[in-house]
């Protein structure tokens, strides 16, 4: 395999044909956030959280899914770099719910943890929340689509890994949602018996292994209709 | 990265005999009902969700059944700048947008960019293009459609 040197911060690195700009800083320990990309799954570039400076590009790049060149200079961290990131950040925020201290995934939560790390506290745009029913009648996964972000991670992990396609992405723009089947009833599919390798993948709380508290309720689920709703 | 021609899979046929499918029946159905989705999902081997997001993604596919002739006005920004038109329409026919007339003989939706920027506001009645509109043209037009 054809090694060839780059920049990264100012510090010259060794990359390998056909890597990515992630992959070259992560093997050099230069932390990048990200939230749609896995190792494990075929590349996204959905979040663009990842976002780096390459010199002579005249936009930034998704350096998860841009490939590494001979002697590209790259700014992982610059002001313009973490001026993205942030707004990005806030957009993601603005249009999800703000019930942090009540979610199951709390402080595992990967887009919280980012935002913290951004120092992205309660964002500037006020939008309206897409509020969707709870999906807990499922025994092996509880969804709330409220908290989605739209990383295709449970997408993409339920098609190539558990190799099962339950999910589907629906709709356009602003509508757009990660459905299952028609999207006319809550998520309760035999397939996902025994299998839940989508859960660990979601980077917020939408996805979740079912509580006991749920399993035991036995009143009708809280049903919120919001403006989102078809 | 060494994607080429020759190395689309099977899978892929598939998924790209899938748009062709969806937009033949709605020509011949007007509509893609739920039943046809999923013999179509099961025939082609992919899950319902799939075919369902596809079928939800393109305004040009409804998956609701729609009047005889069916409005499409664009929303996109040149058009949309220029927004006298959906009010315009929704005095005309007596329902919104998303809505169908009680006797079946418009439905009325707003959909992305039709390609007609330059003509903006635009829209589309079934597969004819009208651009450069004004709320007076719009009897006339309509009128042709029964």
């Amino acid at each position: 395999m054809k090694e060839f040197s780059a920049t990264i911060n100012g510090s010259p690195v060794t990359a390998r044909d056909g890597m990515t700009i992630l992959e070259v800083a992560r093997e050099n320990g230069i932390d990048i956030p990200t939230l749609c990309y896995s190792p494990e799954l075929t590349l996204t570039g959905a979040c663009r959280i990842c976002v780096v400076e390459v010199e002579g590009s005249r936009t930034l790049v998704g350096s998860c899914h841009t490939p590494i060149a001979p002697g590209m200079v790259i700014q992982t961290h610059s002001p313009r770099v973490l001026d993205a990131r942030r707004v990005t950040m806030e957009l993601l925020l603005a249009s999800h719910p703000e019930v942090c201290i009540v979610c199951d995934k709390a402080n595992m939560c990967d887009l919280r943890k980012i935002a913290a790390d951004l120092d992205v506290g309660l964002p500037r745009f006020r939008l309206p929340k897409h509020y969707f029913p709870m999906e807990d009648v499922s025994p092996y996964i509880t969804r709330d689509m409220s908290k989605c972000i739209q990383c295709w991670k449970c997408v993409k992990a339920c098609s190539e890994i558990a190799k099962k396609n339950v999910y589907g992405i629906a709709y356009r723009g602003f509508k757009s949602k990660v459905v299952v089947d028609f999207d006319d009833q809550p998520m309760d599919k035999e397939v996902c018996r025994d299998c839940g390798i989508c859960i660990p993948f979601c980077p917020t709380g939408a996805l979740c292994k079912p509580s006991p508290v749920r399993q035991a309720k036995t009143a009708r689920p809280l049903v919120i209709t919001g403006t989102a709703q078809q | 990265m060494n994607s080429t021609a020759g190395d689309i899979s099977a899978e892929a046929k598939k998924r790209g005999k899938l748009l062709v499918l969806l937009e033949q029946a709605q020509d011949k159905l007007g509509c893609l009902p739920k039943e046809f989705m999923a013999r179509l999902a099961a025939s082609l081997g992919l899950s319902i969700s799939e075919v369902y997001g596809l079928a939800t993604f393109y305004s040009f596919l409804s998956p609701g059944p729609s009047g005889r002739n069916v409005i499409r006005v664009c929303k996109s920004l040149p058009c949309y700048l220029k927004d006298l038109l959906i009010e315009s329409v929704k005095r005309e026919i007596g329902v919104g947008p998303g809505e169908t007339t009680s006797d079946g003989r418009f439905s009325f939706e707003l959909t992305n960019c039709i390609g007609a920027c330059d003509q903006a506001p635009a829209m589309m009645v079934n597969h004819d293009v009208y651009g450069g509109l004004t709320p007076e043209e719009l009897p006339r037009i309509l009128e042709r459609y029964k």
